[in-house]
């Protein structure tokens, strides 16, 4: 125990983190309950974000690129999973999106997950070939 | 719909360049501490710990200090007191007279029901968890909470869930009342709150799923601190007795709260999917009542087992004597936490359950007043023969004492089924339970903010005014809410606007005359309450200053907790040069202490 980091014998006493977290997920609550497209998928790409940085932050990672493509695939999965589950195949096309209540949403999901994974890809990439 | 999503994504837009302006600047704020890569720890010494946090608004909104956040929860948790509290007002001014004197039927929902809620859970949770916050650490000998982070986290969620949860009344103006605040009351029944098809009620929802999230996270925090982070000298044998009523307090959080948050995706589900959860053709409305009583009743203990604690652990510092049966109040905490789950359906008597089930739920419930009743007896039997000092901590916790008492027998009353069916959803209910929620948590509340005001702020407060401020709240509070208890008596409905009712069915004459009587005490109240935030401002800006780490002079008992001692050292390297006090503080509330041996 005593030598997790991000623990408080370390002493640090701030972090930028933690009102980026809860924003995100007020906002993807907000975005993914009420509907509204922009807000869900900006939110959950915060939140994924900020998951991100704060374990990076508090040195439970050591990079944060692989944990926002781990956040955006699970979001991914989740979403397309539902789909898969709930949503008559024939329903999901292109067309649909913004009709149906549960297709938008999962829509947003999907898109916020692989926005994640793409950031997480050329971020990690970025870092990599910096000399 | 087109219009709007540009607009929204603009707004998103902007929120990003934001969020991203202001973490680059991380980079130089990060040069106040040395462990900004990642927690490779290295020597560190005093004076880079002082420079640890940054200046101004950003400390506030960046730290993770368990004693800030304290402070934050603290401001949070008066702001929605304050709220609340007019919310109340507006109540009691408006059933003067048997028409409504000032407010429609669906704004008095409105207020009605955000009263409910402001009051539980942006004014009652927030409060006992800037207490724990601040104290359990210190209490204890931990340097911090067990996750610093997750702690700022669970408190940052908790503005945007006040703000959800008010969110139709800023809204209701703007948008032409297509978005009003919800009218549920605070239970959200169904099929009324499937049925309201105002989108305020979904953004209420989803502020209580967040307040639920935040309670929660606090609530593993606190488990995970108390397990450990104890320092050494502190076992489970000595470990005092706020941390155990927060422990079990957080214990019951982990149960109730994961149910509320689901039962609420259900019910958003119910309103926006098209489920059937609540539905007569699917789990049926008396399901919702089940759910949410299941986490409602553990919530009131949620409510009531820290205050307990802060009432145990204060009423002994003005009493010159140990907590009486320290062993047994804490069993009672422990029995009180068990049993608070069996009793829900207490709440549902009423509903046409089977009454084999019902039975066993009054048993149930009348056997958790025991536990109550033993933590009663102790603390009574603790001020038996003791040195009583009345300084204003302790006159709330005699308040405290005497309040929870009504409200207590009371409730063995209600979890009659015979008495319930006659006085469920009257104001009977409403007087009993403000009489633990006003007259007890308030009070405690009360207590712990003038007992550690010299901790918060390194001042005293003034004690005219904490007194003032007692006085009246004991009156108010007993005026306010004996009136209802008449009320119910004479079968005045709770939940309602007017009372233009036919005589035949209730005494006019006496129900207006009782809801006379309950503004009085509320605006008796209200004249407290103003002083309080006075004497809380006045004093913290200009109070006279502390000089040493005990200004309740609990040295001479032998009851200097580690806080005090904390602050004794924190004031000590403070001021180098602070010599040894006089024995007698001249600080100590409660006029001239060698009259009290
Ligand atoms: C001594 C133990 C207690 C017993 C036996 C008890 C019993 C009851 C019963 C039977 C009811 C339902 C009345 C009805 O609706 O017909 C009730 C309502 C209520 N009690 Fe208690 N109670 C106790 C302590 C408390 C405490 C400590 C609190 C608060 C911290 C509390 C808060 C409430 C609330 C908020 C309601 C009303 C819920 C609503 O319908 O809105 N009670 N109580
Ligand atoms: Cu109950």
């Amino acid at each position: 125990m005593e030598e997790q980091p991000g623990l408080s014998d370390q002493y640090r006493t701030a972090s930028p983190w933690p009102v980026f977290v809860a924003l995100g997920l007020v906002l993807s609550e907000i975005g993914v309950f009420i509907g509204l497209f922009p807000v869900a998928v900006f939110g959950l790409i915060l939140f994924g974000g900020s998951i991100a940085g704060i374990l990076t932050e508090s040195g439970y990672v050591t990079r944060p690129w692989p944990t926002l493509v781990g956040v955006g695939v699970v979001l991914a999965i989740i979403a397309v999973g539902l789909a898969v589950a709930y949503v008559p195949t024939a329903d999901i096309t292109v067309a649909n999106i913004g009709s149906g209540p549960v297709l938008t949403r999962l829509v947003a999901v999907a898109v916020a997950g692989v926005v994640m994974v793409a950031m997480g890809g050329v971020g990690s990439v970025m870092e990599q070939t910096k000399v | 719909m087109a219009v709007g999503d540009l607009v929204l994504t603009g707004l998103m837009a902007v929120l990003l360049v934001g969020i991203i302006a202001l973490l680059t600047r991380i980079e130089n704020w990060r040069s106040y501490t040395p462990l900004a890569g990642g927690g490779t720890a290295t020597g560190e010494d005093a004076a880079v710990l002082n420079r640890e946090k940054p200046a101004g608004i950003i400390r506030w909104l960046t730290t993770v200090d368990h004693k800030d956040i304290g402070l934050l929860y603290g401001l949070y948790g008066i702001i929605a007191f304050a709220v609340g509290g007019i919310m109340a007002m507006l109540i009691r001014v408006q059933l003067i007279a048997p028409g409504g004197a000032i407010l429609g039927a669906n704004a008095y929902n409105s207020i009605l029901t955000s009263h409910g809620i402001t009051m539980l859970f942006l004014f009652g949770t927030p409060i006992i968890a800037a207490f724990a916050n601040y104290f359990i650490p210190l209490l204890i000998g931990a340097d911090d909470m067990a996750f610093p982070r997750i702690n700022a986290i669970a408190f940052w969620l908790l503005p945007p869930a006040a703000l959800l949860i008010w969110a139709g009344f800023f809204l209701a103006p703007v948008t032409e009342n297509m978005i009003e605040p919800a009218q549920t009351a605070w239970t959200m029944y169904t099929p009324l709150s499937v049925e309201q098809a105002n989108p305020g009620v979904d953004l209420m929802l989803l502020g209580l799923h967040l307040s639920g999230v935040a309670a929660t996270m606090g609530a593993i925090n606190f488990i995970a601190t108390v397990f450990t982070e104890r320092g050494e000298d502190v076992s489970w044998a000595n470990l005092d007795i706020f941390s155990w009523t927060i422990l079990t307090q957080s214990a019951l959080i982990l149960f109730a709260f994961p149910l509320l948050g689901s039962a609420i995706v259900m019910l958003l589900m119910d309103r926006n999917l098209q489920t059937t959860f609540f539905a007569v053709e699917g789990g049926g409305p008396l399901l919702w009542q089940h759910l949410f009583w299941f986490f409602g009743h553990p919530e009131v203990y949620i409510l009531v087992l820290p205050p307990m604690g802060l009432v145990s652990l204060i009423l002994p510092k003005f009493s010159g004597r140990k907590l009486f049966g320290f062993k047994f109040v804490v069993y009672s905490t422990l029995a009180i936490g068990v049993l608070s789950f069996g009793v829900w359906a207490h709440h549902m008597f009423s509903t046409g359950m089977d009454p084999r089930l019902r039975a066993s739920f009054m048993a149930v419930s009348l056997a958790i007043a025991i536990p109550s009743a033993v933590k009663t007896f102790n603390w009574i039997t603790t001020m038996w023969n003791g040195r009583l000092r009345l300084a204003t901590p302790m006159l709330f916790c005699i308040g405290f004492v005497a309040n929870f008492i009504i409200g207590g027998v009371t409730g063995v009353f209600l979890a009659s089924i015979p008495v319930d069916l006659v006085l469920h959803d009257t104001y009977y209910v409403v007087g009993h339970f403000h009489y633990v929620v006003m007259g007890a948590i308030g009070f405690a509340v009360f207590a712990g903010i003038y007992y550690w005001f010299p901790v918060f702020t390194g001042r005293m407060y003034q004690r005219t005014l904490g007194k003032a401020h007692f006085w009246l709240s004991m009156i108010g509070t007993n005026l306010t809410f004996f009136a209802m208890l008449a009320l119910g008596y004479l079968g005045m409905p709770r939940r309602y606007a007017t009372y233009e009712f036919d005589g035949a069915i209730a005494p006019l004459a006496q129900v207006s005359t009782f809801h006379l009587l309950a503004t009085v005490g509320a605006f008796i109240l209200l004249v407290g309450q103003l002083i309080f935030v006075w004497n809380l401002l006045q004093s913290w800006l200009e109070g006279p200053k502390i000089e040493d780490g005990d200004p309740w002079n609990l040295e001479r008992d032998g009851m200097l907790d580690k806080e005090w001692e904390w602050y004794d050292r924190k004031l000590e390297t403070a001021i180098t040069d602070g010599g040894e006090d006089e024995e007698q503080s001249a600080l100590t509330d409660g006029g001239k202490p060698k009259s009290d041996d």
